[in-house]
Parts: structure tokens; C-alpha cells; sequence
């Protein structure tokens, strides 16, 4: 006989069921997570007139705004380099973060049906969240490759160095939406409380001028959010020869998201078995 | 393959009870800032007890029914059953495929065309997606949707959205089946249709686990029945003899 199902031949539940057997369930379960993440990107764009435009049309626009606030009327320093490429080096991480975090942390309530009614691994939500975020993130970089040509501006082969920084971008996105999405279930409150955080942090982050403002003695602090790491590393790996990057602060970023990550992942798997009841 | 069967040791499940109260973050945040003298409820959730002492084994051949008022605890033993709440107390083993059509429209996405929601469907009850491709110029034939196939699903009549998603569900054989009362859906003429596959589908299952408020059913579909009660078993035998002490008290 064809394997039709995907599921275990034996499926064992006891009360306090192993680690371990929450992974290899993971892992099982992975086709569900492929259909969850491509019904999500096929869903997106389907009512909208311009569809997969938006994903082009949402940086651009922003991009252009912030290159004339602080490129041209703050007057702000480009690290040498044509002021949009700058602004849009660092709104391809921001983004990308930004809208992964904020799915992410939604998804539990948007998918609440399926989750009283089926078991599979919880983290499969959030996580499928992402990858749509991650398809409008590839979408967008054609702009930026745009930008590089127009601008006649030539990467070095730091660009090499770029997918690193994406997953430190999905893994921040994946480690604040575990606990946003969490904490959703839980306190209905949440759903106020993301977006606020969101455009807040948009202006925290040194996403419409260069971290190198910031002076040097408030610079460790300013790493503490994650983001900061993500985008300076954007920015080195794209900008070339004039950028330095300040490592001390990547690796005190790249602590903090790995912090949130793992914290993320054991908040949600201590409240995870309780969704079913609660949402 | 392995045989079909189901142990169940001891289950218990108990889950708490979240009122609007309980889930809003003010509250807590005020009962952590006075030290817990603003508490308006001791962490806002009411226990209550699903499912209390279940042991039972079934075994290939048998169909069992689930009787009990509402609120005695058959839906919670058939989420127990299909995975969904872990139990507090006790294991659960099931052997076996299982396949529970208690939610037929779950998984469906009303963006997306039913050619499309065949697969998500199929998917979301533990398809293989190489499977429900194979399978889908049959399940599209059966719902007789025609041309409305390639257009998204909120599209439908609801006539045509039951079509579909019975259509899915009712496509695997597999060998435990899991349901909450019979399926029954559309027209007359779709109707005789639906209620063949459907007694296929239960005839082909070595394990039949039915929830129901039907003397009828349960009596023309299953050679056991399990009577529950408060959460516990109340009785377990013949569909004769528990229907009778059922019926009777």
C-alpha cells in the first residue's frame, strides 16, 4: 500500500510528554508546516488589486521618506554611500523583522480554530508566520539591487556575509514572536501592545540614519536591542570599504537575540499545551 | 501495517476554565504590584474535570458509540483520542491511522480555490500531499463542482463548500475513525451520494469511535457502547443493554 498518511502509525500521549519527543514530532510534522506557510503566501496578496506590488511599493515609499527627513533635511551622515542605499540597507532587516514578528505574534489567534481541533507541534504556527515575511523581504531586495545599479554603487565581497545577517534577523522575529505569541493566548492585551511596539521601534533602530550618530559611550547600550546588530550588519555587508562595524556591540545584539530566542521557545512550550483550552 | 488498536490507562484530564477576567493583563499586573491583595480571583481559572478514571481497550472490529448528556465528557475523550488535549493523568495509546471527521471544514481557506483547499484540507488531516494529488480528479469528481473549482472558496453556496469539504474528508480510508454524530450534508441527490461513501468509509475503518444522541445510530453502527457520565464511565457493554439502562433512568 502507498503511505497516505503522515501521521505516526502510534501515537502515544501521557501526561508530561518528553522533549525529545517534541522534536522528532516537529520534524513529522513538517508538511503541515509547508502547506501552513504556502496557503499564508498565496492568501496574502490574493484581495489586494496590486498584490505582490505591495511588497515593492511598502519599502519604496517609506525609503523615499526617510532619505528626505533625515538624509536631506536633517542632513544626517551616509557613511559615504548615496543616502537611500543607507536607509534602504537597513529597512530590508527592519521589515523583515518588523512584519515576521508582528505575523508571528498573531498567529495563534488567527489560526485559534485549528488549534482547538487538531494536535500538531504548536510552534509550527508562528514559525510558518514568518516565512511569508521572509518571501516579501526577497521580493523587496530586487529594490535594493535596483538602487545598487542605478547608483552605480559596487558591493564588496562582505555581500557574502549577508544571509548571517538575515537569519539573525529571522531568528530575533522568531525568538520576539514565540513570546508575543504566547503571551497572546494568554492576555488578549498583546494585541495592542505589538503594533505600538513596533512603530516604536522602528525609531529606536537606526533604520533612517546611521548607528554611527549615536556616540560612542552610549553605544554598548544601544546594542542591547537586537535589531541594532542586525542592522549595522546589514549595512557593513552591503555598504563596503567605508563602514565599520562595531563588534563588540554585533556581539552583545547577537547575545540578546539568542536570549530572546531560547526564552521565546521555553515560554511558549511551558504554555503550549494550555492554548487548546484557552483560545 | 499494524493493527488498529486503542489503551487508555487511567486518563484524566482536567482543565481550567479562563473567564474575560482572568485573561487580562491589568489584572495581574495590579495583583503583582499590591502583593496580591487586589485578586479578584485566585489566578481567575475554575477548575474542572473533563475526564476522570478512563480505561478502556478496544480492539480491531469493534464500533464503538458515545453516549452521555452534554457536558459528560465525550468530546473531551474524542480530543483525547485525536491528540489534541494531552492527558493530565495516564497515557493514551492509539495504534493505527486515525482520522477524526469531527470538524470537516477545518483547515479549509476561503481565499483559496478549491483545487487548492483539496490539498489543504488533505494536508491538515495528515495527508501526504504526493496522496491527495492523486487522489484530487476523483474528489473533484464526486463534489461535481465542475468549473467552480478553480475559483476561491468563499465563492461557494454553502451547499457547495459542504460538498467540498465532505468531498476531502471522506477521501482517505483510514483505519480509525473518529466522528461526532453522522456527516450529512446538501440535497437530496448529493445526499444518497455522500451517505454510500460515507458508510464506506465507516465499514473500511477497523475502529469506529462515534459520539451520538441517537438511539438509531448508535444501534444500527455500533457493537459497543460506552455510556459516560460526570466524566466518568458510567457503563460499558452491548448497544442492547446500554441503551436500555440509557434510555431507561
Amino acid at each position: 500500500m502507498v503511505e497516505i498518511m503522515t501521521n505516526p502509525p502510534t501515537l502515544i500521549i501521557e501526561a508530561g510528554r518528553t522533549e525529545r519527543h517534541y522534536w522528532t514530532d516537529l520534524w513529522r510534522y513538517r508538511e503541515l508546516f509547508y502547506f501552513l506557510a504556502w496557503r499564508d503566501v498565496l492568501v496574502r496578496y490574493k484581495q489586494t488589486v496590486l498584490g505582490v506590488a505591495w511588497a515593492v511599493i511598502r519599502p519604496f515609499l517609506t525609503m523615499v521618506v526617510f532619505t528626505l527627513v533625515f538624509g536631506t533635511l536633517a542632513n544626517l551622515p551616509s557613511e559615504n554611500a548615496p543616502y537611500p542605499i543607507l536607509v534602504f540597507a537597513a529597512l530590508l532587516p527592519w521589515q523583515l523583522f518588523s512584519s515576521g514578528f508582528s505575523e508571528a505574534g498573531n498567529s495563534l489567534i488567527s489560526n485559534a480554530n485549528m488549534i482547538s481541533k487538531v494536535y500538531f507541534p504548536r510552534l509550527i504556527v508562528p514559525v510558518s508566520a514568518i516565512i511569508v515575511s521572509l518571501v516579501d523581504f526577497m521580493i523587496s531586495a530586487f529594490i535594493l539591487a535596483a538602487l545598487l545599479v542605478w547608483y552605480g554603487f559596487m558591493p564588496d565581497l562582505r555581500i557574502l556575509t549577508l544571509p548571517l545577517f538575515v537569519m539573525m534577523a529571522v531568528l530575533t522575529a522568531m525568538g520576539a514572536g514565540f513570546w508575543t505569541a504566547a503571551l497572546s493566548v494568554k492576555y488578549r492585551d498583546f494585541r495592542f501592545i505589538v503594533p505600538f511596539g513596533v512603530q516604536l521601534g522602528l525609531y529606536i533602530s537606526p533604520v533612517g540614519f546611521s548607528s554611527a550618530v549615536v556616540p560612542e559611550q552610549w553605544r554598548m547600550l544601544y546594542s542591547l536591542n537586537p535589531m541594532v546588530g542586525v542592522i549595522d550588519g546589514f549595512r557593513w555587508a552591503i555598504l563596503g570599504g567605508n563602514v565599520t562595524l562595531h563588534w563588540n556591540g554585533l556581539i552583545l545584539s547577537l547575545f540578546v537575540s539568542t536570549l530572546l530566542l531560547s526564552t521565546g521557545v521555553m515560554y511558549f512550550r511551558k504554555l503550549e499545551n494550555s492554548f487548546a483550552d484557552v483560545i | 501495517m499494524i493493527t488498529a488498536s486503542i489503551e487508555l490507562r487511567q486518563v484524566e484530564v482536567v482543565f481550567p476554565v479562563y473567564n474575560a477576567a482572568s485573561l487580562s493583563l491589568k489584572n495581574r499586573l495590579l495583583s503583582a504590584v499590591t502583593g496580591g491583595k487586589i485578586d479578584r480571583q485566585h489566578d481567575g481559572a475554575i477548575i474542572v474535570k473533563g475526564l476522570q478514571d478512563i480505561n478502556i481497550m478496544i480492539n480491531p472490529g469493534e464500533r464503538v458509540g458515545l453516549l452521555g448528556h452534554n457536558g459528560a465528557g465525550k468530546t473531551t475523550l474524542l480530543r483525547v483520542l485525536s491528540g489534541i488535549y494531552q492527558p493530565t493523568q495516564g497515557t493514551a495509546q492509539i495504534n493505527g491511522e486515525c482520522v477524526s471527521l469531527i470538524n470537516i471544514g477545518l483547515g479549509i481557506d476561503p481565499e483559496a480555490t478549491g483545487r487548492e483547499n483539496i490539498l489543504l484540507r488533505g494536508v491538515m488531516m495528515g495527508m501526504r500531499p504526493s496522496a491527495i494529488k492523486a487522489m484530487s480528479e476523483e474528489i473533484i469528481d464526486f463534489t461535481g463542482l465542475g468549473d467552480f473549482i478553480d475559483l476561491p472558496f468563499r465563492t461557494y453556496s454553502t451547499g457547495m463548500q459542504l460538498r467540498l469539504a465532505f468531498a476531502v474528508s471522506t477521501a482517505v480510508r483510514p483505519q480509525i475513525l473518529v466522528m461526532d454524530e453522522w456527516l450529512s450534508t446538501g440535497d437530496e441527490e448529493f445526499k444518497e451520494r455522500a451517505d454510500r461513501r460515507m458508510t464506506d468509509v465507516v465499514s473500511a475503518a477497523e475502529i469506529l469511535i462515534l459520539a451520538s444522541h441517537s438511539r438509531e445510530l448508535l444501534l444500527n453502527n455500533c457493537n459497543r457502547l460506552i455510556w459516560l457520565e460526570h466524566g466518568k464511565i458510567r457503563m460499558d457493554g452491548k448497544p442492547e443493554e446500554v441503551l436500555k439502562q440509557y434510555f431507561g433512568h
